[in-house]
């Protein structure tokens, strides 16, 4: 019988020797090439890791003897190839369990991974102590780049309508900017901004109370500390940091809450509506026309309240169906605060004109 | 203890894509249902099964990258650069916000050099990484450098290529690629490159030819919308509307598919000039992929990818490969015994950066 040759690297030169192999003791071997008289070191089998073992062709390497190599083609000896560590496959976790289960498993964690994602956010966000979220809402938004409007009848007019809604003041900031959107942000720290033409769009004071208390509904509950939380988290989830200078405030800009949480926006509205003996009817109405324009108006859709507050006729019916019979219901404002709120923007000198600066 | 080698069988591709779909459809699963993660195991995988069906002269090439030391890269890069970058962004946000633009602008500019400067890094490292964890002969490659000094001058070569109306984009890649590729050994031995710009010179003025093409465009533009062209000129067309569309999609695609075609002439002969004057110890490469290689093999990924609905993209890997070792060629001496093993250090982590960067080894 012949004996089995291996072939052979050292890993000091790339001299390639035709080996024997010799078993030394009961953890060792030793690699001896006769042709020239060269011996090596012993070697502990312990030591040997797989580099490669596919096409009838394997190679072995040691653990602390970088470039130590050896191989042979074909099968070994049984001796031999029982001491012989295996090769892994897919990796060792998933060796372990083989490829189907371990991918099966894989499948559940990556399921509950996207769940958490989805629902880790409204509860890691009232953890977040409110100095904080008031800072990062103070550093992000600043003075809205000078655009919000301020004349002392329009202040003193939206101080009313504020007491009125928000008797416990639970958002720390309400202004009217002079952007003409239909359209109402709630920013992180407790800050809501009306635009201007939501206001300018609105029939009477009460739509703008219903708008007004649906975004405290956000403040109470901190939504947007949650969609904040939510996106940073999917933007580290998908890796998707490269590139992406999509920007936080479009992102604030764009968040949606989802159904729930506008759901929960609309009970404290309607709730803050009754305690403060303000009329539903007119923000089911306000819902009422926006939604009539029906679907050809989508790029002015997109651009208003209702792309992130998503129009249904749920929504209004429930405003209308708050509406009680016979309540003594009193206008959010009379109508010379109300004048006064509707001219705020146009009569402030020092305002920023809509587009006129970039955010 | 020598070896005389002969250029064209010096290196051999010798895989099969039968045997590398198991590895290509199995990694394709893993990676969907691990959310990505199995990605850096999947390439470890798939370059162990390249570099060990890959002959050099007389024995395989070893690939001893782990999926584990990729997957540690990232996360360095996640933590030292994207988490900064992320407070950067939000940083320039609010301050734009609050009206100090100028600082904001100062910021978003400081953030993109940072990039830049990466970029530059990362190449350098990727190709490093790349040498140190390839093996043959129980010898490995690498390099001392750790290309710090290797991103600021990808910067300033970069910039300065642009400002004689890009003329000096051959020498600027031509020389970094001199630069990177001279910090690389094997074994013992320093790789040499002495590419040069003058020789891609002429390929590189066909791009000059560009707009020439953009006026045809522009032409073609205003035939269809009977527009005016700048300096009064109006162009009216007497053709029937479906003619004159017809006839700028045929311009359109026409200026953008030779576009195309210089871009891939270019590069077939940047790559034919840098490897046919790059050695290492008595061998000298080379490359012989012409411009009509480099067609079949675009034309090819791009059926094969639309064909299989693009699930055939996880074979655009192999395919690359196969064409870079097939094409490659060494002739000269090697004396094994003489090639002792590289004492150059190791990280422990991968390409993260290249991987966030995204940008290609070579």
């Amino acid at each position: 019988m012949e004996a089995f040759r291996l072939w052979h690297y050292d890993g000091v030169t790339a001299v390639r020797r035709d080996v024997a192999l010799a078993a030394e003791g009961e953890a060792h071997f030793r690699l001896t090439e006769p042709e020239s008289g060269w011996t090596g070191e012993p070697v502990a089998w312990d030591d040997l890791t797989v580099i490669g073992a596919d096409k009838g062709r394997s190679a072995y390497g040691h653990r602390a003897l970088p470039g130590w190599r050896m191989g042979f083609a074909g099968d070994a000896p049984p001796d031999i190839a029982a001491r012989l560590p295996r090769a892994e496959r897919y990796g060792r976790w998933i060796d372990r369990f083989g490829l189907w289960q371990a991918a099966a498993a894989f499948t559940l964690v990556a399921g509950l991974v996207v769940w958490g994602a989805l629902e880790a956010p409204a509860l890691i966000a009232p953890m977040i102590p409110q100095s904080w979220e008031n800072r990062m809402g103070d550093a992000m938004v600043g003075d809205f780049g000078g655009r919000i409007c301020s004349t002392p009848a329009g202040d003193k007019a939206l101080a009313a309508l504020v007491a009125r809604i928000d008797p416990d003041a639970e958002a720390r900031d309400v202004v009217v900017a002079n952007i003409p959107l239909v359209n109402a942000v709630t920013l992180p720290g407790g800050r809501i901004i009306l635009f201007d033409g939501l206001i300018q769009q609105a029939g009477s004071p009460d739509e703008v109370a219903g708008v007004l208390g649906h975004e405290l509904g956000h403040v109470r509950h901190r939504d947007t500390m949650t969609g904040l939380v939510r996106q940073l988290g999917l933007s580290v989830l998908l890796g998707g940091f490269a590139g992406d200078t999509g920007g936080y405030l479009n992102g604030v800009l764009s968040l949606s809450y989802g159904r729930k949480a506008e759901d929960a926006a609309d009970s404290v509205a309607i709730a803050q509506m009754r305690a403060a003996a303000i009329s539903p009817a007119g923000t089911a109405a306000f819902f009422e026309r926006m939604g009539g324009k029906g679907e050809g108006a989508n790029m002015e859709r997109a651009m208003t309240w209702l792309s992130s507050h998503p129009l249904s006729a749920d929504r209004r019916k429930r405003f209308e169906a708050a509406v009680q019979r016979g309540a003594a219901y009193r206008p959010a404002l009379d109508a010379a605060q109300w004048r006064a709120l509707r001219r705020s923007c146009k009569s402030d000198p020092s305002v920023e004109d809509a587009w006129g600066r970039p955010f | 203890m020598t070896d005389e080698v002969d250029a064209q069988a010096s290196f051999a591709f010798e895989g099969n894509w039968r045997d590398y779909a198991p590895i290509a459809f199995t990694n394709l699963l893993l990676t969907i249902v691990t959310l990505g993660v199995y990605r850096f195991w999947a390439t470890t995988r798939t370059r162990r099964y390249l570099w060990s069906n890959t002959r050099f002269i007389d024995d395989w090439l070893e690939w001893t990258g782990t999926g584990k030391e990729l997957f540690v890269g990232f996360l360095m890069v996640l933590v030292l650069i994207g988490l900064p970058f992320l407070f950067l962004q939000f940083g320039a946000q609010a301050l734009v916000l609050q009206g100090q633009v100028a600082l904001a602008g100062v910021l978003t500019i400081m953030a993109a050099f940072t990039i830049f400067y990466f970029t530059g890094v990362a190449r350098f490292r990727a190709l490093r990484y790349r040498l140190s964890r390839t093996w043959w002969h129980g010898i490995r490659g690498g390099s001392d450098d750790a290309g710090w000094g290797y991103g600021g001058q990808y910067m300033w070569r970069t910039m300065v290529a642009y400002l004689p109306f890009g003329l000096l984009i051959p020498w600027s890649m031509m020389s970094l690629w001199n630069r990177r590729m001279n910090r690389m050994s094997f074994g013992s031995e320093p790789f040499v490159a002495r590419g040069r710009a003058r020789p891609l010179m002429k390929r590189f003025l066909l791009f000059y030819l560009a707009p020439i093409l953009f006026v045809l465009l522009a032409i073609a533009m205003a035939d269809i919308y009977g527009g005016e062209l700048g300096g009064g000129i109006r162009v009216t067309s007497s053709f029937p509307p479906i003619l004159r569309i017809i006839a700028f999609l045929v311009i359109f695609l026409g200026v953008y598919t030779l576009l195309g075609l210089i871009a891939l002439a270019y590069y077939a002969a940047f790559l034919r000039e840098a490897i046919d004057n790059l050695s290492l110890g008595g061998l000298q490469f080379s490359f012989e992929a012409s411009t009509d290689d480099w067609l079949a093999l675009f034309f090819g990924d791009v059926a094969l990818v639309v064909c299989t609905l693009g699930i055939g993209a996880i074979f655009l890997q192999y395919r690359h490969w196969k064409f870079f070792i097939t094409h490659m060629g060494a002739a000269g001496e090697i004396y094994t015994d003489q090639l002792a093993q590289s004492r150059t250090r190791t990280d422990r982590h991968g390409e993260g950066l290249l991987d966030a960067l995204d940008v290609g080894a070579f």
